[in-house]
């Protein structure tokens, strides 16, 4: 499907949400909901995740008047979901706004020594390795990691400055990798 | 010469190609005689090759029913569109009311072929319906209720009769379009029919009702729009005419 199509079929989506069509908002939330959900697991944490899907779902439904197509309905709920998460760790981390997470006050010994410390990376200890870093770095490594975002999108999305978005990356990527070397070889990374 | 440590501040910007040429090279050249570096490099690659297998995560079922019911809600008060914001204030009932007159009558001149010299019936255009309207004369210019459900109807009368013709010529080119693109038109066509079922519904259950007849109007030229747009794009094709084709279908997606 061509993106010009892809945008037609949007558009008449997103109108048919607007006139309450039967299941048209239905269709909307089955197609995004698990990216979107997956964010804000991955963002704040699963027990707020499932309140903050109501919210993206709730704020996009009332702001869908302002969709217009300049870009795909999925990108445009991603940046709603993304905004409702920063809210969100705003409202709880007030060193979120100056993105000045601990990280900066511990400077990581960044293995120096060592050499490669990891093997496979297991998905499960990735996600519960990233639920413990700060939150400033965790989104960061969410949106471009994850997300596949660029700095330039990260730095709009969060408010941030694109330098700040890079450093906050490598600190998290170097957090992620203290936390996964197996035992024994923590001391050298 | 630098030290590790300048080294491995770069080394994300290395793994996501953001150094310049000559900063990867000199990266590159350290890391190549650095095994702690290029452990770190390695690490850092397998990290965020990874993160990229992080898909997304299923939510569970019951968030759909607290969305839609908090949806129901939020709707009477919170509608998303601007008709149904107005409200009761009666400036904007009677403001609405001029305008639904002025769609109606709009709607009626803009489907109406000129009143034909030979009494002829009159037909709508292949590539354009509305193109044979311009000079349409509105001839009745009462103001009674009577003259404007029969203005309503009339005008709802000519929609559907473009709206045929249309039809009828692009059930004639199926097969002419890209499937994918007429599978698009088709799931948009049926959106819209949806729509219009709804609106004539509602209507039929409030005739009076402003926003109700403006989301009828509203679907019947979408469809037109659609249905015009398809006939093009089969007229582009049969001539062979891709990237006209490529234009139109662009065009849809800002126009619908």
């Amino acid at each position: 499907m061509t993106d010009a199509v892809r945008a037609h079929a949007d558009l008449v989506l997103a109108e048919q949400c607007r006139a309450n069509a039967p299941g048209a908002f239905e269709e909307v939330y089955r197609a995004h909901a698990p990216r979107l959900f997956g964010l804000a697991c991955r963002m704040v944490g699963r027990p707020d995740a499932e309140d903050l899907l109501q919210e993206i779902f709730l704020t996009a439904y009332r702001k869908l008047g302002q969709y217009r197509g300049d870009s795909a309905l999925g990108t445009w709920l991603f940046r709603v979901g993304t905004n409702v998460c920063v809210d969100h760790l705003r409202s709880r981390h007030a060193r979120f706004a100056h993105m000045a997470d601990p990280i900066d006050d511990d400077p990581i010994e960044a293995g120096a020594q060592a050499g490669a410390v990891l093997g496979v990376v297991d998905r499960l200890d990735l996600e519960r390795a990233l639920a413990t870093l700060p939150p400033g770095c965790r989104t960061v490594f969410v949106l471009h990691d994850v997300e596949g975002l660029e700095h330039k999108e990260i730095a709009s999305l969060v408010g941030i400055s694109d330098g700040t978005s890079k450093s906050q990356l490598h600190k998290a990527r170097l957090r992620l990798r203290r936390a996964l070397a197996p035992t024994g070889t923590q001391g050298r990374t | 010469m630098r030290t590790c440590e300048d080294i491995q501040a770069r080394l994300s910007l290395l793994v996501d190609g953001g150094l310049s040429a000559e900063d990867q090279a000199t990266v590159r050249s350290h890391v190549r005689g650095c095994a702690a570096c290029r452990g770190m490099l390695a690490d850092l690659d397998r990290l965020r090759a990874a993160a990229r297998e992080l898909g997304p995560i299923a939510p569970p079922d019951h968030l759909w029913l607290e969305v839609a019911g908090q949806i129901r809600q939020s709707a009477p008060r919170q509608m998303p569109r601007g008709p149904r914001r107005i409200g009761r204030n009666p400036l904007w009932q009677w403001a609405g009311l001029a305008a639904a007159m002025l769609l109606v009558t709009f709607g009626a001149y803009l489907v109406r072929p000129s009143a034909p010299q030979d009494g002829s019936a009159p037909a709508a255009s292949a590539s354009s319906p509305t193109a044979t309207t311009a000079g349409a004369s509105n001839p009745a210019a009462g103001g009674s209720v009577e003259t404007v459900a029969q203005e309503l109807n009339m005008a709802l009368e000519h929609y559907e009769k473009a709206i045929g013709e249309l039809e009828t010529m692009a059930r004639a080119g199926t097969g002419t379009i890209d499937p994918a693109l007429a599978a698009t038109m088709q799931k948009n066509l049926s959106a819209i029919d949806q729509a219009i079922a709804q609106s004539r519904t509602a209507l039929v259950e409030q005739p009076s009702s402003e926003p109700a007849r403006t989301s009828l109007f509203e679907a019947l030229r979408r469809k037109i729009s659609v249905l015009q747009t398809t006939v093009a794009l089969m007229n582009q094709m049969r001539l062979g005419d891709a990237d006209g084709a490529a234009r139109l279908a662009a065009g849809a997606g800002k126009k619908s």
